[in-house]
């Protein structure tokens, strides 16, 4: 493998949707010529491994308002990319087992409406509705919002993949980023398995490997990358509309359009990044287990299959999206923990903002890599990281 | 009442009655040919197939459980039986107009998005064609719940052949191994001292974590309940299987691997052509005696076959393409082309049986972390494994088909017995053989030359076209992993057996490289659908395991 030019305006690490979508909006505003590097194959990542929820439910309004702009993103895909992700306004709806879960709820469900969507407040009765077969007793109530869903993520990939090809932007599978050089304080070339090539910029939107990738350029990042897993059973028939969450034990999982369950449940996982490491017997049968619990009947059904991907988490909650104050011309598009699926559409627009040295339209405080350079991190914290 | 040897169960609106022991399956094929299910996404006919549980020819509804294999299931007294996805009948179903309305397929990565107005109608109808059944009745009708958690120096998986026959050398050498096989088989000639668990599925091997500890095996039994094997050593022993071949109407009621033309449930197939020219399809003919109709195989036709067909006065076809199936539903006929040039002509015959080709069972191996190598002939993955059966995972051992092509020489019971014993360390890469090219590529090369009429279901448990594979390859999307991802073959219920390894020569052709190049999938638990309550009912062994 081989990269076409030996000169970029940009290099975007990673093409996954976060590096795609990226790409897309530096390509429209002119910008090129841009090449996207992977390592692996297209959709291989977090973007080919996620649930495909969509959702605007979010304990902080920075996160609300960002999500609310990526779901306006993926209802125009269709039209804008001709190709269907088959998004699907089901509802999120989040359970509560106790009091005190409901009222945590209740507290997200006060921000969200503050910003104009329409959430609700169940009850038990209204949950057992939405939730066919719901074993009774396993929940005092719940918070909905109609218009979150779930998307087939595969299509959002080939349909910016081919608007990239389209547009003239190199996107290199196979190609691995391995570090960057720097001269007079700012990007001068990114080093790669295909060789060392000059760019003005480097975007780092590598996922589960974006801690790594910026630690190779020697800059010290909060992100971590977590192991979650997800399965997926035999399809059914439809019954189930929403995409179903539970605070708890991080149960969440939706029927997709294939008719299959598809979800996943947090169990601890040791940090790494290492490929190749399977489905754990933990996993199936702790998801089994908390399945059966919720919906008895679902007892009979089969399991399909078991996958694996990362989380790229930050401390706060919050993802890191601008440029790296220590070395200018690196701009980082990443520690989206787990969500970047959800926000791509909008989160990369500001991306393509801070690569083409335009206001980036988003409070620093809570975005902004310099935030964990001397402080913690942001002054509030996103802890709604589930589903 | 029935006499104690017989059991009564319900199959729709009538009564049928099956002998003690008897799958689903079996019973209702003595009535004539069982129609089941239907396809997803195009409601189109489909017939069992495979015969050993893989595909989705005989998914039925029992007792309220959704999608089990008809013939797997041995009959219980009361058994409520009910075809799936279909109405009124699998044989006459109203979305049946879905495969003619549709003759080219339905594009669900492109289609389906103009007018906005009506993408909810859109979502509403693709929701319904999708799956095969309801989600289960209520509250676990037909399972039980509870564990079989046991422990074992020694599992053995698969009472075949292989597995029998290193069981017994295991016991010589002062070891007592389980053993477990998935079909309704009896202890019977086993050695004293192996203890065999019958209708036991094995369904989930995780790579022992840390490398060299202890495997857990999950698996589920004929009543659906968990099974949790703890073992310092396994040996899969799970056999091969008949692979599909693909042409026009391949998933055509009436077209069955010989695993299924051989099996103990003797569907009436009729007057039959056989594919294939070696061993395999002579075990068919002999099966078969005056029902084979013909031989039709891609190359030569093997000396002991051309005997025993030609005592039959069954008419052979060497050298020859099998085109299409023939038909309306059922088969009628088969279309073949000469592949020396010769004109295309056509077989009456009333089921197509495909003897061409053997594959290994080897999934349990990948999933448990075996090193793939691929063996040009017949055209599949095997593990790497050793002169004594050693894998490159610690305590992993591969006998039989499951482990090597069945014609070349198989280790000596002993052998392996004894690297057990010793503690099974890893394998160094054997040597890799020259063998000659795969014979299906330049065959499938010709067929894709062929012109098409009706639909070529490449994944018949996700209804994936070829067609769809050749599009996602020429807008520029290659290799196996993102095929898979971009048509869906391979994610059905048979796991890939039935797809991959066709999907791989095609895909080779098609991106113009070896079928190496085109790569593979990573091999995804469990290796059949297993239970949700089987599985939950083992968590509680896993909660305190560490999670790498």
């Amino acid at each position: 493998v081989s990269l076409g030019r030996d000169d970029y305006r940009t290099v975007v690490v990673g093409a996954g949707i976060v590096g795609l979508y990226t790409a897309y909006h530096l390509a429209r505003a002119g910008a090129g010529p841009i090449a996207v590097l992977d390592r692996g194959f297209l959709s291989s990542g977090g973007s080919g491994r996620n649930g495909g929820g969509v959702r605007q439910q979010w304990e902080t309004r920075a996160t609300i308002r960002l999500a609310r702009e990526a779901v306006e993103g993926y209802r125009r895909f269709g039209r804008e990319f001709g190709h269907n992700l088959w998004f699907r306004q089901g509802g999120y709806l989040f359970l509560a087992e106790n009091r005190a879960e409901l009222e945590r709820l209740g507290r997200v469900h006060e921000v969200v409406r503050s910003e104009g969507l329409p959430s609700r407040l169940l009850d038990a009765e209204e949950v057992g509705r939405r939730v066919p077969g719901i074993a009774e007793g396993t929940v005092v109530g719940g918070a909905f919002l109609g218009s979150d869903g779930t998307v087939y993520p595969f299509p959002a990939v080939w349909g910016l993949y081919e608007a990239l090809r389209r547009v003239g932007v190199e996107v290199a599978l196979g190609v691995e980023a391995l570090g960057v050089r720097s001269g007079s304080g700012r990007i001068e070339a990114v080093r790669t398995s295909a060789g060392t090539v000059r760019t003005a910029s480097v975007v780092n939107a590598a996922g589960g490997w974006s801690g790594e990738f910026s630690r190779s350029c020697g800059l010290e990042v909060p992100n971590v990358a977590t192991r979650h897993e997800i399965l997926a059973t035999e399809p059914m028939k439809p019954f189930l509309d929403p995409m179903v969450v539970r605070a708890s034990d991080g149960l969440y999982f939706s029927q997709t359009m294939r008719g299959e369950l598809v979800g996943g449940i947090t169990v601890p996982h040791a940090p790494g990044t290492q490929r190749g490491v399977p489905s754990s017997a933990r996993f199936v049968t702790t998801m089994a287990r908390a399945l059966v619990g919720l919906i008895p009947r679902l007892s009979g059904l089969g399991v399909l299959r078991a996958w694996t991907g990362f989380y790229d988490d930050t401390p706060d909650g919050f993802p890191l999206i601008g440029e790296d104050p220590r070395l200018p011309g690196f701009v980082h598009a990443n520690g989206f923990g787990g969500h970047g699926f959800m926000l791509a559409p909008s989160a990369s627009r500001r991306v393509a903002s801070a690569v083409l040295g335009e206001k980036v339209d988003l409070d620093p405080r809570e975005f902004s890599p310099a935030r964990f350079l001397g402080t913690s991190g942001a002054p509030s914290a996103e802890r709604l990281q589930l589903g | 009442m029935a006499p104690a040897s017989l059991r009564r169960f319900r199959f729709g609106r009538s009564s049928v009655e099956a002998r003690s022991g008897e799958t689903v399956l079996a019973a209702l094929a003595r009535r004539g040919w069982p129609s089941l299910v239907r396809s997803v996404r195009y409601h189109r006919p489909r017939g069992p197939s495979c015969g050993v549980g893989d595909c989705t020819g005989c998914l039925v509804r029992i007792n309220g459980v959704p999608n089990q294999r008809a013939c797997r299931r041995v009959v219980h007294e009361g058994d409520v039986v009910r075809s799936e996805n279909s109405w009124p009948s699998p044989a006459w179903d109203l979305l049946g107009v879905t495969d003619h309305l549709l003759p080219h397929g339905l594009d669900t990565v492109h289609g389906l998005r103009r007018p906005a107005l009506l993408t909810g109608l859109y979502q509403r109808a693709v929701r319904h064609l999708a799956g095969f059944g309801n989600p289960p009745d209520f509250v676990g009708v037909g399972e039980r719940s509870g564990l079989s958690a046991r422990s074992a120096e020694v599992v053995v998986v698969g009472a075949g052949r292989s597995g029998r026959g290193l069981a017994g050398a295991l016991v010589r050498a002062g070891v007592r191994p389980l053993l477990l096989e998935r079909d309704p088989s009896s202890g019977a000639g086993l050695p004293p001292g192996v203890e065999l668990l019958p209708e036991t599925t094995a369904t989930f091997l995780p790579p022992p974590e840390p490398p060299g500890a202890g495997f857990s095996l999950l698996g589920f039994d004929a009543e659906r309940r968990g099974l949790v094997v703890r073992a310092r050593s396994v040996v899969v022993a799970t056999g091969g299987y008949d692979a599909a071949l693909l042409f026009e109407g391949s998933d055509r009621p009436g077209v069955v691997t010989a695993d299924l033309a051989l099996s103990s449930a003797r569907l009436p197939l009729g007057k039959s052509v056989v594919v294939g020219g070696g061993a395999r399809a002579r075990a068919v003919v002999d099966r078969l005696g005056s029902d084979a109709a013909a031989v039709v195989a891609f190359g030569e036709i093997g000396p002991d076959l051309a005997q025993v067909a030609s005592g039959l006065g069954v008419p052979l076809y060497p050298r020859s393409r099998v085109v299409r199936s023939l038909g309306r539903g059922h088969v009628r006929g088969l279309e073949v082309a000469r592949r020396d040039g010769g004109g295309h002509f056509r077989l009456r015959c009333s089921s197509i049986v495909l003897a061409h080709r053997r594959l290994p069972n080897a999934q349990l191996l990948f999933q448990a972390g075996a090193i793939r190598r691929w063996s040009a002939v017949p055209g599949a993955y095997y593990p790497e494994t050793d002169g004594a059966g050693r894998t490159a995972v610690p305590g992993l051992f591969a006998v039989g088909a499951a482990a090597r092509p069945e014609d070349s020489a198989t280790p000596e019971w002993e052998d392996v017995a004894r690297a057990i014993v010793a503690g099974g360390s890893a394998a160094g890469p054997s040597p890799t053989p020259g063998g000659p090219r795969s014979e299906l590529l330049p065959y499938y090369r010709e067929l894709l030359g062929e012109r098409r009429r009706g639909k070529w279901v490449v994944c018949p448990c996700e209804d994936v076209l070829l067609q769809e594979l050749e599009v996602a390859s020429a807008r520029g999307f290659r290799g196996l992993e993102v095929i898979k991802r971009y048509t869906g073959v391979g994610t059905g219920l048979c796991q890939g057996r039935y797809c991959l390894p066709e999907a791989i020569l095609v895909l080779a052709i098609l991106e113009r490289r070896e079928p190496t190049e085109v790569g593979y999938i990573t091999q995804r638990p469990p290796l059949v659908p297993t239970p949700l309550g089987a599985l939950a009912s083992a968590a509680g062994e896993f909660d305190r395991e560490a999670v790498p």
